[in-house]
């Protein structure tokens, strides 16, 4: 792969004058970017310090830092980093990184390099020239064609004349580009359109750098608001947001994994022949980590067997089948008003009742209402930040009561003072009735928090909301806060208020495949391909991928007959993406997109090398899998599958 | 990387002969694609049936990607007269190189964004000029953070320490005459001007 330099160090007479009257030198080196990935050393540092020592200067210390324009991480970085006895830092790097580093350090900067430019923009494909960023796109005119790029005098009017068999008189290896044109062209057959053209007059004021600056400002507010990285994807809710909840006709059967949360599995308590009716306890919690689970419909037990599940590939399941007749089971009872029970009382209705975090990851609800550390705030998540998913959408607007119902009975059984709901600003019609509906209670809010992925992770939320920052490995609660999701907390208001345990939720049904996208409550156990018939099925003839959740974390299904689990927000039909992977031009976009501020490209490095101690280094085991490094990057490298194999192998190390 | 304007609407429809197909990339898209004003205008496209088929993607400026992702859509392309594609000016020629026989059209315009370094831009702090003054200048770029990109000290035009180009700037000479004094290196000033030298993209390789 070409190296794509970005600078070079200067001279070394020019060095030596600039050194003359510096000692004491702190050298800071870029590792490069758009380069061929760590197979080649970057030789200037080496050189530099060659020329330090020969010189006779002191120098107190050097680093290599990947990606130094990068103002948030390197200021982490050189945090400390600079040893007292410094005079002088010099930056071996282009023009960001030198200026990246003056900015940050107060300290007299040594700029020991010049910037570059003669390979220009790129976008990704390095190779060669193509674009010269001109705004005012001339491609149109010239058959696709680049006049101002491929013309050595980037003449926009024609050729100069100057051509000899067709190849140009500036450089005799290159084609002249008017030529390249007229011959395409006429290929196409649109000779005439392009003779009777008027001249393009280039318009050399449309780049300046106040329109690039202005720019380029406001892209920065909006990245960094709230916290480092996160991207911005398509949002396309449009297909689903705007319909109204439906429940889903009662399936003739249920599988019900007696796995749908995180921890141990629950212990079958039924068998097969038994009739069951809707609230019955099928399936006892086993370990404190765990979830009972409950059945969903009234009916007999048909079988206890391993079944296709979303996420697991297969798991031991009750399968009932349902009478028709909904008969609830003696034990689904109101509780007492919320204000007669007891903090201890609503955590173990909340655990009796099955109810695990619904935003996908499925912990176990009653663990995060009995933290280990005081909490003062409860952080209800109603961002889904996820593209296309509207289930927590419809929730805010169809169940705004129990939702503060659910949060006032959380906020008293952790103790903590506050509650706040987090909206993103794409669901104003849920932030109007969510404010309504919080008006006159004292301790609840309502954040507007500005749309942005991943935004739901608890971590970012937290950091986005009350800029606290969670330790590496840390829980909320060592901040002080509980995150729960909004369907978790109308699950919780249903469990004290009509004693049902959580065997319902609403799922969102949709994708550019799916005929009739809609929202609908649907018991736990029904089949997700019995949601997709009832939504018309598919459409187009192309290629479908099916996914259990939102187009970023949701699981590939390679069999859509899985149950709807606790976690299951929803179920997406979308075009199959077809892409290859090629090798990392380490561009460093995924750095810049990880809101866990990690260096991806180095995960992908690792596990193809099956250096598991580098990863573990590097800090893998923070990596929350929101995908953004793999949605961002361009060389299309699965880095998600790189990643987990490296938990996987870190695991099995211990 | 590269940010991207779309042409005026006018000029879009103009575009079309006949039938076409529309690629909209969105590799650099999460610094700059004018997401909602393409959708708003490609309805308009699809209502008057002028639209064989809709493609959104990323990173067609890498050909094999781009292949990859416009096989299912080969019949749609082939029925089309035109292809008009959304994304910077790379991504239009990789397109037109491959279908060298269709009309490729660009519907963007390409200006250049600072992070050129592929991380997303802070700043347009650097214009890569191969001859850095930075030394000189406590660190602040004279040819960004001045206007008039004055490498021989401001112009004596700055008012109360705004520039008279654009007073919502500061101007760059004051500040690097505050750095400079806030290390003790108001020496350099004295310097001797540094002329700037033009040379061309190939030379500054040499």
């Amino acid at each position: 792969m070409e190296n794509y330099t970005k600078y070079k160090l200067k001279g070394s007479d020019e060095l030596t004058s600039l050194l003359a009257d510096k000692d004491n030198l702190f050298v800071i080196a870029c590792n490069k970017c758009f380069k061929e990935f760590e197979t080649v050393d970057e030789p200037d540092l080496g050189e530099f310090e060659k020329l330090a020592s020969e010189l006779g200067k002191t120098v107190t210390g050097t680093v290599k830092v990947d990606f130094l324009c990068n103002k948030t991480l390197t200021e982490k970085k050189l945090t400390d980093l600079i040893p007292e006895g410094t005079d002088h830092v010099v930056v071996i790097s282009c023009g960001l990184g030198i200026q990246t580093v003056a900015d940050l350090t107060g300290k007299s900067v040594v700029a020991a390099s010049n910037s570059l430019n003669y390979t220009g923009h790129h976008g990704m494909a390095l190779t060669k020239k193509a674009c010269d960023a001109c705004a005012q796109c001339y491609l149109n005119v010239t058959g696709g064609i680049c006049p101002i790029v491929d013309c050595s005098k980037s003449l926009v009017n024609g050729q100069c004349g100057g051509a000899k068999n067709g190849k140009c008189e500036v450089d005799g290896d290159k084609d002249c580009a008017w030529e390249k044109i007229y011959q395409r062209l006429a290929k196409q057959g649109r000779l005439e359109e392009f003779l009777n053209q008027p001249v393009q007059l280039r318009d050399y004021s449309k780049v300046n750098f106040k329109v690039i600056n202005d720019y380029v400002k406001a892209i920065r507010e909006e990245r960094f608001e709230g916290y480092y990285g996160g991207i911005h994807p398509s949002e396309r809710k449009e297909f689903s947001e705007h319909i109204d909840l439906v429940r889903f006709p009662e399936p003739k059967t249920v599988v019900i994994p007696l796995s749908m949360h995180a921890g141990a599995p629950a212990n079958p308590i039924v068998e097969v022949g038994d009739t069951v009716k809707v609230g019955q306890k099928i399936g006892e919690a086993a370990g404190f980590i765990s979830a009972p689970v409950h059945s969903s419909v009234s009916g007999t037990v048909v079988a206890i067997e391993n079944r296709p599940h979303a996420t697991r590939g297969v798991c031991l399941s009750v399968v009932i089948e349902s009478d028709g007749k909904d008969t609830l089971h003696e034990s689904v009872q109101p509780h007492k008003s919320l204000e007669e029970l007891t903090p201890d009382e609503i955590i173990d209705i909340v655990k009796e009742s099955g109810i695990v975090g619904m935003g996908g990851a499925g912990f176990p609800t009653f663990v995060k209402l009995k933290p280990a550390q005081p909490v003062d705030t409860i952080l209800l998540n109603g961002c889904e930040c996820e593209p296309l998913l509207t289930a927590d959408h419809r929730l805010l607007l169809a169940y705004a009561d129990d939702i503060v119902f659910g949060l006032k009975a959380m906020l008293k059984a952790t103790g903590a003072e506050k509650g706040i709901i987090v909206i993103e600003d794409n669901k104003q019609d849920a932030i109007e009735v969510m404010q309504a509906k919080v008006a006159d209670v004292e301790n609840i809010e309502v954040c507007v928090a500005k749309t942005k992925y991943p935004q739901g992770a608890e971590k970012m939320l937290i950091k986005r909301v009350l800029k606290r920052q969670v330790p590496s490995g840390g829980l909320p609660a060592h901040v002080g806060v509980v995150v729960g999701n909004v369907s978790t907390t109308k699950a919780i208001a249903d469990a004290i208020k009509t004693g049902m345990p959580l065997i319902e939720r609403i799922v969102t049904v949709t994708g550019e495949r799916v005929k009739n996208p809609g929202n609908f409550i649907v018991k736990i156990g029904t089949s997700a391909k019995e949601l997709i018939d009832y939504c018309g099925g598919t459409v187009g003839d192309k290629e479908i991928t099916f996914k259990a959740g939102g187009p970023m974390m949701g699981f590939v299904l390679s069999d859509i007959d899985v149950p709807v689990m606790k976690g299951s927000n929803g179920f997406i039909a979308i075009d199959t993406d077809h892409t290859e992977e090629q090798p990392c031009i380490k561009c460093g976009r995924c750095v810049d997109v990880c809101p866990m501020e990690l260096s991806p490209l180095y995960f992908a490095k690792y596990a193809d090398e099956g250096n598991w101690k580098g990863m573990l280094e590097m800090n893998v085991r923070d990596c929350m899998e929101c995908r953004c490094c793999e949605y961002i990057c361009s060389s299309k490298i699965p880095l998600i599958s790189k990643i987990r194999a490296g938990k996987k192998a870190i695991m099995e190390m211990k | 990387m590269l940010i991207t304007q779309l042409k005026s609407k006018e000029t879009i429809v103009s575009l079309v002969s006949g039938k076409a197909f529309i690629i909209n990339c969105q590799g650099c898209k999460e610094v700059s694609f004018p997401e909602k004003e393409v959708k708003e205008l490609q309805k308009e496209l699809v209502a008057d049936g002028k639209v064989t088929g809709i493609i959104t993607t990323d990173y067609i400026c890498n050909p094999k990607n781009m292949v990859l992702r416009l096989q299912p859509y080969m019949a749609e392309i082939e029925a089309a007269d035109t292809i008009l594609v959304f994304s910077c000016g790379v991504g239009v020629q990789t397109v037109a190189e491959y279908f060298e026989e269709k009309k490729v059209c660009a519907c963007c315009d390409t200006i250049e964004l600072p992070g050129y370094q592929g991380v997303t831009p802070l700043e347009h702090d650097c214009d890569q000029c191969g001859e850095c003054y930075l030394n000189l200048t406590g660190g602040i770029c004279p040819i960004t953070a001045c206007s008039k990109s004055l490498v021989n000290g401001q112009c004596g035009g700055s008012k109360n320490g705004k520039c008279e180009v654009d007073p919502n700037m500061e101007c760059g000479w004051e500040r690097i005459y505050r750095r400079l004094e806030k290390l003790g290196r108001l020496d350099l000033i004295k310097c001797p001007t540094q002329v700037r030298n033009y040379a061309t993209d190939d030379e500054v390789k040499k």
